[in-house]
């Protein structure tokens, strides 16, 4: 009978943390810019320069924690891991190696096969390294340390998973959790997240593990499906057939010839010398940084989508695409607060809202308008006094200003005037002058009242109850 | 430390010592090793980690954007630059 096999994997996701700026100077933190444009002499190395640690980056990192049940060190210390290249400029990195700030969690993630809990190692603060462009012309390397000492975390999971499909689930699972509790946009295609697969393949039941690979350069989720299915048949193929001795190294991605190459043989622990940095002193969360960030938690995505079905009526459909961000979910809440219309809150996201962010090609947790102003624009609909289309150009006005919606109705004249001298004006001047339409209507033409509708509305720019029109419409022409 | 070790420090760090500088370092080591004896020959066993030697724990500041230097100045030293970029030997193939 032919050996099963079963694969056992281990994850290292680095997040870059949501923050203004750099984790040991103040320099910008954001994506992109003009080649080493944030920069200041600490962050590319100058010697006698110090740290100081951005706060902020602690407070991701214990979020980051709790949301995925670890347990936070309440002393936590940063170390230099010996790393010669130059996209880091101190011949090092400072990370965390002897106290991370969190250790010890779970995620639960769901699966065909049902639920399972993926224990996390430790999850540890540290500073990103810069980029490298490598010039074959003049055989020399161009560095932008833009990105060195950006902060990151590195989650690290125990060797608990054991399929593509597992680790899709875990990944769609920290994503979520950490755009929750607003950790990082965790967006790959960006490198806000990056993920490295420590895979190793042993016939099934055994407890000894296999030869294990580190695999790199995944900037999709579905990269990195695709890399552990080839992954998995490589070892097997080496284990049965002989085909190629297994060693353990470090291998690159290549999506497009879909087949991973070796990079350089993996360094061990030792290779890179940890040691405390005695440039930064320890950090100490005490009792009223840790109740802080303990009470700023927000809620599990499922808590909230549990709480819109059942106390709010709202379909799974819904409440599902509602709460994929956070963003989504806090405008929502604060329109239905104003409006009290829950299933009107959540169209007018999850349709005109969201129409706006795609024309914007904007992520739905860019969404950043006053829920509170929604709410109120939702109200003015509901209770005839702006049209839909007079509304919907109020909501572009919100993405670009805070507005009154109310306010900017009367001031851009949308508010519906069911002034019946005024509309009988208009349905007289339209049907003067469009008799044709007003015969064909007669001679049993429904469609042409529309026409004639549609010109009395564009005439009094939306601005009138679509009823009470049809009605004087309907008797004038008869 | 040995020839071997010291060999494999080297490439760590990237350096190329003379034979006078490995002679120096191994001369160096073999003392600091007889330290490091008396250090591992006392129970720990019951001591918590100290996390610094000093008794002091770090300050941390806010998470605000301070532009101070301009790139044109951060790069007067640098032997070699190219629109912007530091520019270096490449060290990989």
């Amino acid at each position: 009978m032919a050996t099963k096999y079963e694969t056992v994997i281990g994850l290292e996701v680095h997040i870059e943390l949501a923050t203004e700026s750099k984790i040991f100077c103040s320099c910008s933190a954001k994506f992109g810019g003009e080649q080493n444009d944030h920069v200041c002499p600490a962050c590319c190395g100058m010697p006698g320069m110090l740290p100081v640690v951005n706060k902020h980056v602690v407070d991701l990192g214990m979020t980051a924690g709790m949301m995925l049940n670890c347990d936070i060190n309440r002393v936590t210390t940063f170390d230099k891991k010996s790393y010669y290249y130059p996209d880091l400029p101190g011949s090092y990195q400072t990370t965390q190696w002897f106290s991370p700030v969190a250790v010890n969690g779970t995620v639960r993630i769901n699966t065909s096969k049902g639920e399972k809990d993926i224990r996390i190692k430790q999850i540890h603060m540290e500073e990103d390294a810069g980029k490298l462009v490598h010039d074959d012309w003049t055989n020399t390397t161009f560095v932008d340390f833009n990105r060195t000492s950006v902060p990151l975390i590195e989650i690290v999971s125990q060797p608990d998973l054991s399929s593509a499909e597992e680790v899709v689930a875990y990944l769609e699972r920290l994503r979520s959790l950490l755009r929750f509790a607003k950790v990082s946009e965790c967006r790959m295609e960006q490198g806000s997240m990056r993920c490295d697969v420590n895979l190793s393949v042993r016939p099934e039941g055994s407890n000894v593990l296999g030869v294990r690979t580190e695999m790199k350069n995944m900037n999709s989720i579905s990269a990195i499906e695709r890399a552990i299915e080839y992954e998995t048949a490589r070892h097997i193929d080496a284990i049965e057939n002989g085909t190629e001795e297994l060693v353990q190294e470090t291998r690159r991605w290549d999506d497009i010839k879909g087949k991973s190459f070796a990079m350089r043989n993996k360094e061990t622990a030792g290779d890179y010398r940890y040691f405390p940095d005695p440039n930064v002193m320890p950090v100490c969360i005490d009792d009223e940084w840790f109740d802080g960030i303990k009470a700023s938690l927000p809620e599990f995505p499922e808590v909230k989508k549990d709480k819109y079905i059942t106390e709010l009526g709202l379909g799974e459909y819904d409440a599902d695409l509602l709460t994929e961000s956070r963003a989504l979910c806090d405008v929502f809440e604060e329109a239905y607060a104003e409006c009290g219309m829950a299933k009107e809150a959540a169209n007018w996201i999850i349709s005109n809202c969201m129409k706006v962010l795609n024309r914007k090609q904007l992520t739905a947790d860019m969404l950043d308008i006053n829920g509170k102003a929604l709410g109120q624009l939702i109200k003015l609909v509901a209770d005839g006094k702006v049209g839909n289309a007079n509304a919907r150009k109020i909501l572009d006005e919100m993405f670009e200003n805070d507005i009154e919606p109310e306010k900017y109705a009367e001031e851009n004249g949308f508010i519906v005037s069911n002034d019946t001298s005024k509309i009988q004006d208009v349905i007289n001047a339209v049907v003067a002058a469009d008799q044709k339409s007003v015969a064909d209507f007669k001679s049993g033409k429904e469609k042409a009242l529309m026409a004639l509708f549609g010109k009395c509305m564009k005439e009094l720019k939306g601005n009138c109850d679509p009823q009470i029109l049809r009605e004087m419409l309907l008797k004038t022409i008869q | 430390m040995d020839r071997e070790i010291l060999r494999r420090l080297e490439k760590l760090n990237q350096l190329q010592l003379t034979e006078q500088e490995k002679e120096a370092f191994l001369a160096f080591y073999a003392k600091q090793e007889n330290e490091m004896d008396v250090l591992n020959s006392i129970n720990t066993d019951e001591t918590e980690r100290m996390v610094h030697v000093m008794p002091i724990l770090t300050v941390v500041r806010e998470d605000k954007v301070i532009k101070k230097y301009s790139r044109e100045d951060l790069q007067k030293g640098a032997p070699e630059t190219t629109e912007g970029y530091w520019q270096v030997p490449r060290l990989v193939e």
